[in-house]
């Protein structure tokens, strides 16, 4: 018949290193009858009490094998808080971008790119946080001799104070690298499935075809240009002259070919404006103020906005 | 005093007294039950799922040494100080008596 104490041991030894199993067997059997006899009376009573303050199996026999009791300890906890947090903050809204754009590639409805980009975000959101924990507990059980954590730290990896007038962070990051693509997406998803569709049942683009020609592609290497300077912006962690001018500079190079080509009737298909039920010419003498006055008010303002940070940034640090 | 508290610091106060206890107690062989009555009649309250795994990590760090006795009915594994245990319980003993100095000087001091 087993007993108690047969069921314990073997809960003890089943998980302690196969050269140390017998060993540890004999001897905690031993200790274990001496408890019980010790105890004295009614032997069931006393094997149950000796049990019970041995405690659990798989602690005893974590404390054995000298197998840590927690999934990830002090001495890599810290490593894996910043690397999620890096991955959350830049990785997932990246990946969840680039997702929103594959769909729009492939012409999907508006439906299906916002569906499909938040089923991809919880995804690749679960998945980071769980192969990211999977590695760290496989380190913490693996490398039991080291004792210093992974990354070493210096007193040059301090971060900057942030300026609460002047600073950057995560909050100016994150629009930049969401809307920035979503905007390119978007030119790319009008031209490739729009509202309304011609009489061969194309899709009838809202931006004129022909600036595909040089001036489409001009828009996606400024849309570049902005997200490497919002990246910039964000490892600088506070706005300097040079990168307000930069800024400046970024800025009439999308004002100013954006205006001149408002102005000219450039930019809004007529069969599309047509469609929406503008008479000839009305697209052009309705849509053009409101657009120049958009894109001159949002330019200007993003522009000064740089040279009043850059301002107060060197000041501060005088 | 809020007894949880004090209780957390006399348990991190109390936390390798009982590696040095058994490093003295075992200069005579003896086995882990005994062993564990041994020490808490000597005043070092230890639980028998601390003491175990303790001995046989001290055993792996060559601090202690082992033999089985199979003499009795009942085979028990007997350990004893090794002469590398008895450096490092010297070590520890004099550490112990320069806190000891250096915490009674502390609170004279204050005293007066």
């Amino acid at each position: 018949m087993t007993t108690l104490t047969d069921r314990y041991i073997w809960a003890v030894t089943r998980s302690v290193p196969e050269q140390q199993r017998s060993d540890i067997e004999r001897e905690l059997r031993a200790s274990i009858d001496d408890d019980i006899e010790a105890r004295g009376g009614d032997i069931a009573t006393a094997e149950r009490e000796t049990l019970l303050a041995l405690g659990d199996p798989d602690r005893l026999a974590a404390s054995y094998a000298q197998r840590p009791a927690m999934l990830i300890g002090p001495k890599y906890f810290f490593d894996y808080v910043r690397l999620l947090r890096v991955l959350y903050a830049i990785v997932l809204p990246i990946t969840v971008v680039a997702v929103a754009a594959a769909h729009v590639i492939a012409r999907d409805g508006i439906g299906e790119i916002i569906g499909g980009s938040i089923v991809a975000g919880i995804t690749i959101g679960a998945h980071l946080g769980f192969w990211t924990t999977l590695v760290f507990a496989v380190i913490e059980r693996t490398d039991a001799a080291r004792t210093a954590p992974l990354t070493e730290w210096k007193p040059e990896s301090l971060p900057q104070i942030p300026d609460r007038r002047a600073g950057t962070g995560l909050a100016e990051l994150i629009p930049a690298v969401v809307f920035l693509p979503f905007f390119a997406g978007a030119i790319v998803w009008q031209q490739l499935s729009s509202v309304f569709q011609d009489a061969a049942g194309a899709p009838v683009p809202l931006l004129r075809p022909e600036l595909w020609s040089f001036w489409i592609p001009y828009t996606f290497v400024l849309i570049a240009l902005e997200l490497v300077f919002a990246v910039v912006l964000y490892r600088l962690q506070r706005w300097t002259w040079p990168m307000a001018i930069v800024n400046v500079l970024l800025n009439l190079a999308f004002m100013i070919p954006a205006t001149w080509l408002v102005l000219q009737d450039r930019v809004f298909n007529p069969v599309f404006t047509a469609e929406l039920g503008f008479p000839d010419g009305l697209g052009a003498a309705v849509l053009a103020p409101v657009m120049v006055l958009v894109f001159l008010g949002a330019g200007i303002g993003d522009a000064a906005d740089g040279i009043v940070k850059a301002r107060r940034a060197s000041l501060a640090s005088r | 005093m809020d007894p949880d508290v004090s209780g957390t610091h006399l348990q991190e106060l109390r936390r390798g007294t009982v590696v040095l206890a058994c490093l003295v107690v075992l200069r005579t062989p003896d086995y882990g039950y005994s062993l564990l009555e041994r020490l808490n009649e000597l005043g070092f309250a230890v639980d028998a799922n601390t003491l175990y795994p303790l001995l046989r990590r001290l055993e792996s760090q060559g601090l202690l040494s082992s033999d089985w006795n199979t003499d009795q009915a009942r085979p028990r594994k007997f350990y004893s100080t090794s002469d590398a245990g008895n450096e490092l319980a010297a070590v520890l003993i004099a550490d112990w008596g320069n806190l000891h100095r250096s915490i009674t000087n502390l609170d004279e001091g204050e005293a007066r």
